[in-house]
């Protein structure tokens, strides 16, 4: 089962990815490593950033690895690096 | 200590000489005396008030009638020092409304000193004050708005020996700064003395807040252990800023400070804030907790504060330009030299690379512009394009040798733009050569013609 999930880029990744917010069909069970490799492989120049950046599913941190979500249509991604600049 | 009288005598400047600094002007270096030098290592008397006076209750009388906050959240605050590290666009909303909320004790550290292009976001500087150490002259203004505020300007960069005994002296701790060395070298300084840091950023059109070491909660290297690559930091030169935004930002991080300095719960541990300016949203983002692992959370020792961030993070612990050097001499031209070149017609083509809206702002009237992206992309309109007006260029009846240059404001990307022309026009570098121009349009402004605009 698959479903279409709301990505967003912040900061640095939106420059990477060439845009701030898309739509993504992935599938609902998925690993938050094969989320992020989906979006690296939309966008290849994101692997620069990997170590860096704050994955959050509904609002909230996922640590790229094993972990296994399930997400619904509607769901909100965002790609979030720090930024460094006062 | 009271009246503006007393302003010379408190501001105190640390590890700089402030009296050979360039451009300040007549009525503000006779206002500013060289102060006194207080050390990184000295020991600062306790804040000790016990009772409101009538001015304090007058003066704050709009803040002590919230219930959440009352008497003992404003004489909570009188007893509390807090060090503002970096004096720009987030530490002058964070200063001024701490200054103005009766905090006890405010440090305020800057290495930089006051630029035309910082006050469209730094707004308690001004134009009087350019080339005047930041710390300074945040503290000139706070003093106006607030006297009874004890006010200590540290004109110096934060390293390692002096960081961690600064901070030491401090309840809370504002990140402010604008570079990435900064922000880790200040985190594991605040892990080590136990101090809640209260950090914020902002860039182009969106700020971030945390608050981080308080209580249990997670420090920057809890979610950031690995700093960024240094090609992938953009500063605020290059990446621009919108003044407001940092101002937004600047002002929820001085309410987080507030609220842990009055004894009450800070909204933001555990929790990023993310501000996008450009969408007018927030997004409050649940982070990880604290890690066993953590490099900064799991060693208490003194040892744990690294000898040189710079060097771990790759990059300056200043948000200056950084300035590349791929190029060789001989592929490069300083700008003396392209303008005996355009004076003596010597046919080229000068390839402005700087995005359109630097180019939007200035440009040398003969070049043409194809951005850097449409370069390192090898986007076929720009390439294209670049190969009619080469063939121009060869074919202009001349036997002298046919140079294409290109052109950035400083001389970074213009070198990164010479690589990749190489590398398109390979074959045919027989028929001309590529350089740059050593220093971009900046050192043209600076060295050739004084007219051309500087940002």
């Amino acid at each position: 089962m698959t479903c279409e999930v709301s990505v967003l880029y912040f900061a640095k990744s939106s420059e990477l990815a060439g845009v701030r917010s898309e739509t993504l069909t992935v599938s609902q069970e998925i690993t938050s490593q094969q989320l992020w490799d989906q979006l690296v492989h939309s966008h290849p120049s994101l692997c620069a950033i990997r170590d860096q950046v704050v994955l959050a599913v509904r609002q909230e941190y996922v640590p790229i690895g094993n972990e296994l979500l399930t997400l619904n249509t509607g769901d909100e991604i965002a790609v979030i690096p720090p930024i460094s600049g006062g | 200590m009271s009246g503006m009288d007393g302003i010379d005598s408190q501001i105190t400047c640390t590890g700089s000489s402030v009296d050979k600094l360039p451009h300040l002007k007549g009525n503000e270096v006779k206002s500013y005396s060289l102060p006194e030098s207080h050390g990184a290592d000295e020991i600062l008397p306790e804040l000790n008030k016990s009772s409101l006076t009538n001015p304090d209750i007058l003066r704050y009388s709009r803040q002590l009638v919230l219930p959440e906050f009352g008497v003992q959240g404003q004489l909570n605050l009188s007893k509390v020092s807090v060090l503002v590290i970096g004096c720009g666009g987030l530490g002058c909303p964070v200063a001024q409304y701490l200054a103005a909320s009766g905090i006890g004790r405010l440090g305020l550290l800057d290495y930089d000193v006051v630029e035309m292009s910082n006050l469209h976001r730094q707004v308690l500087h001004g134009e009087n004050r350019l080339g005047m150490p930041k710390s300074v002259s945040i503290v000139k203004t706070l003093q106006k708005l607030n006297s009874s505020v004890i006010y200590l300007p540290y004109h110096m960069s934060l390293n390692p020996e002096n960081g961690l005994q600064i901070i030491r002296q401090y309840d809370i701790i504002a990140d402010c700064s604008d570079n990435v060395p900064t922000r880790y070298l200040v985190n594991d300084a605040c892990v080590l003395a136990g101090k809640p840091l209260v950090s914020a950023s902002a860039l182009r059109w969106e700020g971030q807040l945390t608050v981080y070491n308080y209580q249990q909660g997670p420090c920057y290297r809890c979610l950031f252990p690995k700093p960024p690559p240094s090609e992938t930091v953009t500063n605020c030169a290059d990446g621009g800023v919108l003044g407001i935004v940092p101002g937004i930002i600047g002002s929820l991080q001085a309410l987080e400070v507030l609220k842990i300095a009055s004894g009450m719960v800070p909204s933001y541990s555990g929790v990023l804030l993310m501000f996008d300016a450009l969408e007018g949203r927030f997004r409050n983002i649940k982070i990880r907790g604290k890690q066993n692992d953590c490099a900064a959370c799991s060693n208490s020792a003194e040892t744990a504060i690294l000898q040189d961030y710079e060097a771990f993070c790759g990059s300056s612990a200043s948000d200056k330009c950084r300035m590349l050097s791929l190029l060789s001499r001989d592929e490069r031209l300083s700008v003396e030299e392209y303008k005996r070149l355009l004076d003596d017609h010597i046919p080229h083509i000068l390839i402005d690379v700087r995005p359109q809206p630097e180019v939007d702002i200035c440009q040398l009237p003969h070049s043409i512009h194809i951005p850097l992206k449409g370069l390192e992309q090898k986007n076929e309109k720009w390439i294209s394009f670049l190969r009619t007006k080469i063939a121009e260029l060869i074919n202009t009846g001349n036997r002298v040798e046919k140079t294409v240059i290109t052109i950035c404001k400083l001389g970074n990307d213009s070198q990164i733009a010479v690589k990749i022309l190489q590398e398109i026009f390979g074959n045919e570098v027989d028929l001309f050569v590529v350089k740059d121009v050593q220093g971009g349009l900046m050192a043209w402004a600076e060295k050739i013609d004084p007219m051309f605009p500087r940002y």
